[in-house]
């Protein structure tokens, strides 16, 4: 199965045209001892092989019927609407709509796209997307030591540890210094020579912080310094204020929760807005509105584009050159599937549901709730019998809270919850049988 | 193609009630209790939009667009072959698009990440694979750090980067970002490295080493490159091959064989998961032995108990993205790998540099070719000899009138209006025929009907559109 | 194409050109680079009262496909910058040696006036690099 439409005769006929005898004649300026006589490969396999071979693998998975693990990746309903287009093969065979005349509908979804997140957010401008989340926070990073022309930034505890380790990695890249301190040293460690402060809200521990009080501590230490805020579920924005009403001026987000397959954690969606005053400091690709050379009609087409890679090669301010197109389109259907009063009602339910089990947890006695701020749709609990928790979960077809001890070694006996939309009421019911279980069964802590 | 649509934003009404929620079944309290309300919004300007009328919105937007299930997309360097079907079918299986990433039942996955691990360094002749990077230019910034730690490891100071000046920008691009500054090569006569630059920059001592890719953007092989890798390695730095055009080489020659000892693919041109619009790609990188301690954590290692994965590797560059990379788009090209098999991949190799060299002598006959040999998987023309001061982008933009993709334009740089056209291998012969016609249609134009080209395009949703205007004054959003 | 290179003023091999009035040095970028860039888009300029040296890069010059850079002539405090540009880059193309001006500069050593080309030596200049 090669995909190859050309019978033995075509490629005689070709070969004549182009004036060589055999196709190995067309590799004839390789130094011979490095052409190699076939790979080592298996022989392909017919479609319903590869099909059989496949499924057989995915057995090796586990589906659950319902989750309650978060932590930066979220099963949310997906309206069918959603797959339904990006299954559209003029949206998903096609590349980067250069040439804007062929590409005016997927130019015109990418700003629809860009319109959606800045009506979201509430920022000015928002970019046709990035890698995902943790990669645009790093880009965020450098586009504010940029800025800034300082090389120093802060970020605060409480940001996902993976987005941490990777903003880590861009910086020390380009040389840039980090200090990760918690947002009461704030005050104590924001000085003049920081570029930006990173932050999460909601945290990773599900706090919901009030932003307005951050970001008047930084501009009052250190007005120069540049806020930038990060969010792993902005669904959260269905209800909550938006960083554009307070004064963020980069704000970014993972958005794979707008209709997107978690995937085992990818492709996801880098969400990227900042301040109009930034515009021509944002990386990645930018899709404006215009009209025709000598005509009426409007159009759309990638704009400055001598910001990025392509034309101003090692000067431009990232090397991204792809955005993540097609989990944009996802996106932008996604929330006009949705409208306001979706939006509204899925963040709603989201708090509505964690706080009803938070309540009925507070009653189960050895369960602690360890979140003392408001939280989304995750909160962290201490746990008398984790092992047990997470196998009663199991049990019951649920995928099981994230164990914090992974990412922090001494959080041993705590869980982070999550609980969207998406958990029914039996689900939850599950749970509880689960958490009840593990309280009464002490066996198993090892 | 259609008719001009209105935005989504024009189509809602305040009536309309959405179905993807589900009814809410628990006691709820007062939001205001929960959150306190200086932390809530007022208003969310998104309208609500009635589903048949999304529904028509899109299908009409993709009507106005065109990808490689419309026809022939000859974009130089994108590779745009066709996307199987069976790719998407197997990508949306609930075992692989239904997996947390931090779930533990997940032996499925990693057995596939490791297998096209396995599958890849076989292809590229390496010995260690990551499948992290999200994308081409994220593979090269990948490899470019690996190279940064392996320096600074052994203690050697070596903060420059050899780029010819064929390169795609993201070279220079990446190359900087993991903190190089850029020595630019020019290409040769030839459109190749030359070899007394290349060894005077080396003698300089303080070059990390070349970004090459091979064939190069002019696509042609570069026949000096067990020279270039000698040098290269000789004054003890690294070789790191930009995969982008690693299509025609399938089966014929590995970037190993070749002396390089870093390599990232691009999974959505080599491997044909689809390029959707401009992303998500994926592109692995790939290190020989001696590397292998700097890959990207976390990584997979086979163990006793089967399959783990660690955070703990040597002298890792550390994290590079949150959880596994784009899993989504590995699996479709770990089925490709499989559908082809040993035999079909070499046939892809094959009938890329066959059909790119079939379109080469076709349009050769008409268009300038500056660098006249033969080709591998895409050529370069210009348009010099053009009467009537027709332009590349004229010629573009008529290409669009007869219903085809335009070719890469303006690109490589060294290239003055070049015109980069790169067929791929799964055009029939029909095809690449039809758009040869319209080639020569359109060069007939030049000569009898300039006015028309320049006016191109006209079957268009939209004519030619004002990009000057559109940088001066940006319009982002509505 | 025939280009316009007023005689009065002074050139730099990367197609600047400066007009020197006692101390204060005007600066903006040639006929010839305007044409090549094509239409201006944006132009970055530099704060007021930063110091420079010579032969560091202080602007920024975008068209729709390509930037170019403004390269201090001279070592020099910043004293002035052309504003209007924010708003009409089309300036640049429209009035390379007028009201497409960049920057002016306090010159610091009046010796790097001799590292100037003249208009006779930039002349040569473009047309070594038209070939």
């Amino acid at each position: 199965m090669d995909f190859v439409s050309h019978d033995d005769d075509t490629i005689a006929e070709m070969l004549k045209v182009i004036g060589v005898d055999k196709i190995e004649d067309l590799f004839d300026d390789i130094p011979k001892d490095i052409l190699i006589n076939g790979l080592n490969l298996p022989e392909g396999l017919s479609e319903p092989d590869v099909l059989m071979k496949l499924k057989k693998l995915g057995k090796k998975n586990a589906v659950y019927s319902n989750s309650f693990l978060g932590a930066g990746c979220y099963f949310h309903y997906i309206p069918t609407l959603v797959d339904f287009v990006v299954s559209r093969s003029e949206f998903y065979t096609s590349y980067t709509p250069y040439q804007a005349e062929a590409s005016q509908g997927y130019l015109q979804a990418i700003f629809e796209y860009q319109s959606v997140i800045s009506r979201l957010t509430k920022m000015d401008v928002a970019n046709a997307s990035m890698y995902d989340g943790s990669t645009a926070l790093a880009e965020a990073a450098i586009m504010a030591s940029a800025i800034t022309r300082k090389n120093q930034i802060i970020l605060i505890e409480g940001i996902h540890p993976e987005y941490i380790e990777v903003v880590k990695t861009y910086c020390w890249g380009q040389d840039i210094k980090h200090k990760i301190i918690s947002l009461e040293k704030l005050d104590d460690e924001l000085n003049q020579e920081i570029a930006a402060v990173l932050f999460q809200n909601p945290s990773f521990f599900g706090d919901i912080e009030d932003t307005s009080k951050i970001v008047n501590l930084i501009r009052k230490k250190n007005p120069n310094c540049l806020i930038v805020q990060v969010m792993t579920d902005p669904t959260c924005l269905g209800i909550l204020k938006p960083p554009g009403e307070t004064d963020i001026d980069i704000f970014v987000a993972e958005g794979q929760s707008f209709g997107i397959n978690p995937s085992f954690g990818g492709p996801g969606l880098g969400i990227f807005t900042a301040k109009e005053k930034f515009l021509r400091k944002i990386p990645g690709r930018l899709v404006g509105k215009t009209k025709e050379i000598n005509g009426t009609l409007n159009g759309f087409l990638l704009t400055l584009q001598a910001r990025e890679q392509h034309i101003r090669r090692e000067k431009a301010s990232s090397n991204i050159c792809t955005n993540q197109a097609l989990c944009s389109l996802s996106a932008l259907i996604y929330l006009v599937s949705l409208g306001k009063t979706g939006l509204r009602e899925i963040a709603t339910q989201n708090v509505q549901k964690s706080q009803f089990v938070k309540n009925k947890l507070k009653k189960i006695p050895g369960y602690e709730i360890l979140n003392t701020k408001p939280t989304y749709n995750e909160f962290m609990v201490k746990c008398p019998n984790v092992s047990t928790l997470i196998r009663e979960c199991k049990k019951q077809d649920l995928l099981p809270p994230l164990q914090l001890s992974k990412y922090y070694p001494h959080m041993k006996n705590v869980v982070l919850i999550c609980v969207t939309e998406s958990n029914t009421k039996e689900s939850i019911e599950k749970l509880f049988n689960a958490l009840e279980l593990a309280n009464n069964n002490t066996e198993g802590t090892a | 193609m259609d008719e001009k649509e209105l935005l989504i934003f024009q189509k809602g009404n305040n009536s309309t009630h959405t179905n993807f929620i589900p009814k809410l079944d628990i006691e709820i309290e007062k939001l205001e209790n929960i959150i306190p309300r200086n932390l809530l919004r007022d208003d969310i300007p998104i309208p609500d939009v009635s589903e048949v009328e999304i529904v028509r919105h899109y299908i009409k937007l993709s009507r106005m667009n065109y990808g490689v299930d419309s026809g022939i997309y000859p974009l130089g360097s994108c590779t745009m072959k066709y996307n199987p079907k069976i790719n998407e079918y197997v990508a949306r299986l609930a075992e692989f698009s239904q997996i947390h990433p931090l779930q533990e039942e997940n032996e499925g996955t990693l057995q596939l990440i490791n297998a096209i691990s396995v599958l890849l360094a076989e292809i590229t002749g390496m010995d260690g694979f990551t499948l992290q990077p999200a994308a081409g230019a994220h593979g090269e910034l990948v490899g470019l750090l690996i190279i940064k730690k392996y320096f600074e490891m052994k203690g050697v100071k070596k903060n420059k980067i050899i780029v010819p000046d064929s390169a795609h920008g993201t070279n220079p691009a990446s190359a900087k970002m993991a903190g190089f500054s850029i020595i630019e090569l020019q290409s040769n006569q030839n459109g190749e490295v030359p070899l007394d630059h290349l060894e005077f920059a080396m003698q300089q001592g303080d070059v990390a080493g070349i970004m090459l890719t091979n064939p190069n953007t002019l696509g042609v092989f570069d026949r000096e490159i067990l020279k270039i890798t000698k040098i290269v390695h000789k004054h003890g730095g690294l070789c790191y091959y930009d995969g982008a055009n690693l299509n025609p080489m399938l089966g014929i020659c590995r970037p190993r064989d070749m002396g390089f000892d870093i390599v990232h693919l691009n999974l959505h041109k080599t491997f044909s998961t689809p390029h959707g619009g401009g992303g998500p790609g994926s592109g692995p990188v790939g290190v020989i032995k001696e590397l292998i301690p700097f890959l990207p954590t976390p990584c997979i290692i086979t163990t006793d108990e089967g399959l783990v994965c660690t955070q703990d590797r040597d002298h890792s560059i550390g994290r590079i993205k949150a959880f596994w990379g784009n899993f989504g788009i590995i699996v479709r090209a770990y089925v490709y790998i499989l559908s082809l098999g040993a035999e079909g991949l070499k046939r892809v190799g094959q009938i890329a540099v066959l059909n790119a060299n079939y379109l080469r002598i076709q349009l050769q006959k008409k268009y300038y070719l500056p660098y006249d040999r033969i080709c591998k998987h895409e050529f370069v023309l210009t348009d010099k000899n053009l009467p009537n001061e027709v332009t590349t982008e004229d010629i573009a933009k008529r290409i669009l009138d007869y219903g085809y993709y335009a070719p890469t334009i303006y690109f490589p740089l060294i290239v003055n209006g070049a015109m980069m056209v790169e067929p791929t291998e799964t055009e029939s012969k029909k095809s690449l025929d039809n758009f040869i016609e319209a080639m020569y249609k359109i060069y007939d134009e030049a000569f009898n009907e300039p006015d028309r080209l320049k006016s191109a395009p006209l079957n268009t949703p939209v004519g030619r559109l004002d990009a000057v205007n559109a940088a001066r004054n940006p319009i982002l959003k509505e | 194409m025939e280009y316009r290179f007023p005689s009065e003023l002074k050139y730099l091999q990367t197609h600047e050109w400066v007009r020197i009035e006692g101390n204060v040095a005007s600066v903006g970028i040639t006929d010839y680079a305007q044409h090549q860039l094509g239409d201006i888009v944006y132009v970055e300029l530099p704060e007021v009262n930063t110091t420079l040296n010579k032969g560091s890069s202080v602007a920024e010059i975008e068209s729709v496909k390509a930037v170019g850079e403004l390269m201090m002539p001279l070592t020099g405090k910043i004293i002035e910058i052309n504003n209007i540009l924010a708003d009409k880059p089309e300036l640049v193309n429209s009035s390379p040696y007028g009201s497409g001006w960049m920057i002016k500069i306090e010159i610091s050593d009046k010796s790097e006036l001799n590292d100037l080309l003249s208009v006779e030596a930039y002349k040569e200049v473009v047309n070594a690099e038209k070939k």
